[in-house]
């Protein structure tokens, strides 16, 4: 029961160091670019340790992310669920792919986001985001796997650390 | 699997739901002005390193290079006093102009700086987070300015933070007159951080690319005769019955750090509507020279 709530607590920081990149400072060229951590981190923790899988907290995560940015309240929750119902109707394959193959599909998920994302800017009469907004699916998926290596290592070391 | 697609639906109209009443109207305010409280701590956090690491490098940075700073700013300090002694100089001719024709007198506002809290919000938000709040006088509606021109106006009031709304948000408009031809209209933001948008203009307007914008100070929020933006381009389609002209804001709206908020614009509400319309015609108005409260904390 331990072993969970350990695992709970790094699920916690990890979730936090999210947010906090998420408005962290960026220079203006790369800002629009901004990889979606926060995504990632639900993507990592459902993919990998099967937690963060009910669409009710990705609803909850992604209204604190709104309030958070001081987006349109639902903005992010709305694309997170969607996300995660993606994510866990595809899991099972997901899982085992080759790590390209899975890079692949986190890219076309935040892909996907992307365009809701931008349906709802353009809702707004915002006008649409410049075309460097595009590519931060792209970088995310860059950041993926250094990401995936670091937590992997972090709960091992967890583990290892308590028995 | 229906449960979950029924799930998935009900969260995607809850979201739609909330994004509708909080793009609608202020039904959500309340609910945002408290989550207000439990964000700003966390602002305060995230941003304390990036804070620290500025501070660091301002110590590591080369002192040939802060002493360049030094002269320049000492120089360009100067410069700005002597403009200053021009302006006091005109403000007295101002206000005997305004006695003899029994115009309102204007009021003093307080300036209050305030710095850009190191936090990036949403960039679609057309908003920004500064350094002072509630605790330091700052309130809602309150006008925002740079070096240069008009910012914005505050939003949403922390404790010792505040969202200052751009005046490039499409929800924001600005009563606005042609400094060259005292026309009056309104420049509404255009979601694009370096563009405003000028509607419902006559097809024979006079208006010409290079033009500068000023507030008008109608409305009473901003005091009249800020630079607010330079007209780039004017357009007249065929067939429609409007011209329209886009402007490029003179703040530096994507890279400012230092802001000052005008206190006290309340008083401005009379000024504006006890002003008869063929007045400001005749004189040019001078925003009256502010005193600027020191900032106890300096960063340097």
């Amino acid at each position: 029961m331990s072993g969970r709530d350990a695992g709970q607590g790094l699920l916690l920081l990890s979730l936090a160091l999210g947010f906090a990149m998420t408005v962290m400072p960026l220079p203006g060229v790369i800002e629009p670019m901004r990889p979606y951590w926060v995504a990632l981190i639900i993507i990592y923790w459902n993919l990998e340790a099967g937690r963060m899988r009910h669409l009710g907290q990705a609803f909850v995560i992604g209204l604190l992310l709104d309030l958070f940015t001081g987006a349109l309240l639902g903005q992010h929750a709305l694309g997170l669920v969607i996300l995660v119902f993606l994510l866990e109707r595809f899991r099972a394959r997901i899982r085992f792919f080759p790590p390209w193959q899975q890079a692949a599909a986190i890219l076309a998920l935040l892909a996907n986001d992307r365009i809701i994302h931008s349906w709802v800017i353009a809702l707004q009469g915002t006008g649409w985001p410049s075309w460097t907004w595009w590519l931060a699916p792209l970088l995310t998926v860059i950041v993926w796997p250094f990401l995936f290596l670091l937590l992997d290592l972090l709960r091992r070391h967890q583990r290892l650390g308590r028995s | 699997m229906g449960g979950r697609m029924a799930r998935l639906m009900f969260y995607i109209l809850a979201a739609m739901v909330l994004m509708t009443l909080d793009f609608r109207g202020d039904y959500l305010d309340r609910f945002r002005a408290l989550s207000g409280y439990l964000v700003e701590p966390a602002f305060i956090a995230i941003e304390a390193p990036f804070k620290f690491a500025g501070r660091a490098y301002d110590n590591w940075r080369d002192r040939h290079e802060l002493l360049a700073e030094r002269d320049q700013l000492r120089q360009s300090l100067q410069e700005s006093r002597a403009r200053i002694l021009l302006l006091e100089d005109l403000a007295r001719d101002n206000r005997e102009l305004r006695g003899l024709l029994g115009a309102a007198e204007r009021v003093d506002t307080g300036l209050q700086a305030v710095e850009l809290r190191r936090i990036d919000l949403d960039p679609y938000s057309h908003r920004v987070v500064v350094n002072r709040g509630v605790r330091d006088g700052l309130d809602s509606g309150q006008p925002v300015i740079d070096a240069s021109g008009v910012f914005g106006q505050v939003d949403q009031t922390l404790l010792h933070s505040a969202t200052v709304i751009l005046i490039t948000d499409p929800d924001h408009a600005l009563p606005v007159r042609v400094e060259r031809t005292a026309l009056r209209t309104i420049a509404y933001g255009s979601g694009r951080t370096d563009e405003l948008r000028l509607t419902d203009l006559p097809m024979n307007v006079d208006l010409e690319r290079g033009d500068l914008l000023i507030t008008s100070g109608l409305g009473g929020r901003f005091p009249s005769g800020l630079p607010v933006a330079e007209i780039v381009s004017v357009r007249r389609p065929e067939g429609e019955a409007f011209a329209t002209a886009l402007a490029r804001p003179l703040a530096g709206l994507e890279g400012a750090r230092h802001l000052l908020v005008l206190m006290r614009a309340d008083g401005l509400i009379e000024d504006a509507d006890d002003h008869p319309d063929h007045s400001e015609h005749e004189i040019e108005p001078v925003v009256e020279l502010p005193q600027i409260e020191p900032q106890e904390e300096s960063e340097s």
